[in-house]
């Protein structure tokens, strides 16, 4: 086979390989909301801001209660 | 309804253990109940529940609306100690998720007010959306999923503030119309219309961006 051939071929088949694997990867969303959950359920949290939040909660003082808390305390 | 407090997070270990005291100085090696002074404070874990339930979508709101994960990040944390100071003013007549969304919006927008107000920063006129060309039928292609989010970021940084609220808002599956008009303070009918242009202007925004 002529080797100029050959590199071609070879070179036709990476492209190949490459565009499947770039199809395998691609993913269609139906609508923009659906895009949307998907990129929410992606996004962690930073871990640190729990402990933040506590941290800040801890300092302060007791909230008052709620009318359904303060009813339910009562029952 | 609030999810219980996963052991380990945050809360419920700032719960088990006494502030700058060692964690072996106040449990058993072995795991033993808990003493009375290790008893769980109510509040800090109801609290926990509520947290553990609500922060992502909390924080994805933060994020998408800001545009900045520091800023997002500081403004979920706000948002949180605000409710948690506020909590006696929930009356139940929302959905615990909706009372969040609204001191989230009230505080991210304030932010960006004060934001543009110093970067003297305007706006591009809202009309231009009303022309986009996008169907919003049409499907929304990505090829790495993980530049999804820098792409909508893009998109999003370039939309009406309007019109990005309204979509992060009906993304969440547990809001309906009429709580996304109560929270915009518009009908539920304005909410459709907003949004069905808010979609056309996403998808032809989101389609430059390939």
């Amino acid at each position: 086979m002529d080797p100029k051939t050959a590199k071609l071929q070879q070179q036709q088949k990476e492209e190949t390989v490459e565009q499947t694997g770039q199809h395998q990867a691609a993913r269609e969303f139906a609508s923009v909301e659906e895009m949307l959950r998907e990129d929410a359920a992606q996004t962690e949290v930073p871990p640190a801001l729990a402990r933040r939040v506590a941290d800040s909660i801890a300092q302060e003082p007791k909230p008052p209660r709620s009318w359904w808390q303060r009813w339910f305390a009562r029952r | 309804m609030a999810k219980p407090v996963e052991a380990g997070s945050a809360f419920a270990f700032d719960e088990a253990r006494p502030k700058a005291v060692p964690d072996s100085t106040t449990r058993p090696a072995g795991g033993g109940p808990p003493s009375i002074g290790d008893q769980p404070n109510w509040r800090s874990l109801e609290f926990g529940a509520i947290y553990e339930e609500h922060s992502r979508q909390i924080f994805y709101l933060a994020l998408r609306f800001l545009g900045d994960p520091t800023q997002a990040e500081d403004a979920t944390h706000d948002v949180f100690l605000k409710a948690y100071r506020k909590l006696g003013e929930f009356r139940g007549d929302s959905a615990m998720r909706t009372w969040l969304y609204r001191i989230t919006i009230n505080h991210c927008k304030n932010l960006l007010q004060t934001w543009h107000q110093r970067h003297m920063v305007n706006n591009a006129d809202d009309s231009l959306w009303e022309t986009a060309v996008a169907s919003s039928e049409s499907p929304l292609r990505v090829l790495e999923i993980k530049e999804l989010g820098q792409r909508i970021q893009k998109t999003l940084d370039v939309l009406p503030e309007e019109y990005r609220l309204l979509l992060l808002l009906v993304a969440d599956q547990q809001m309906s119309y009429e709580e996304i008009a109560t929270l915009t303070e518009q009908s539920a009918d304005a909410v459709r219309g907003k949004l069905h242009r808010a979609r056309k202007a996403f998808v032809a925004q989101f389609q430059k961006f390939t």
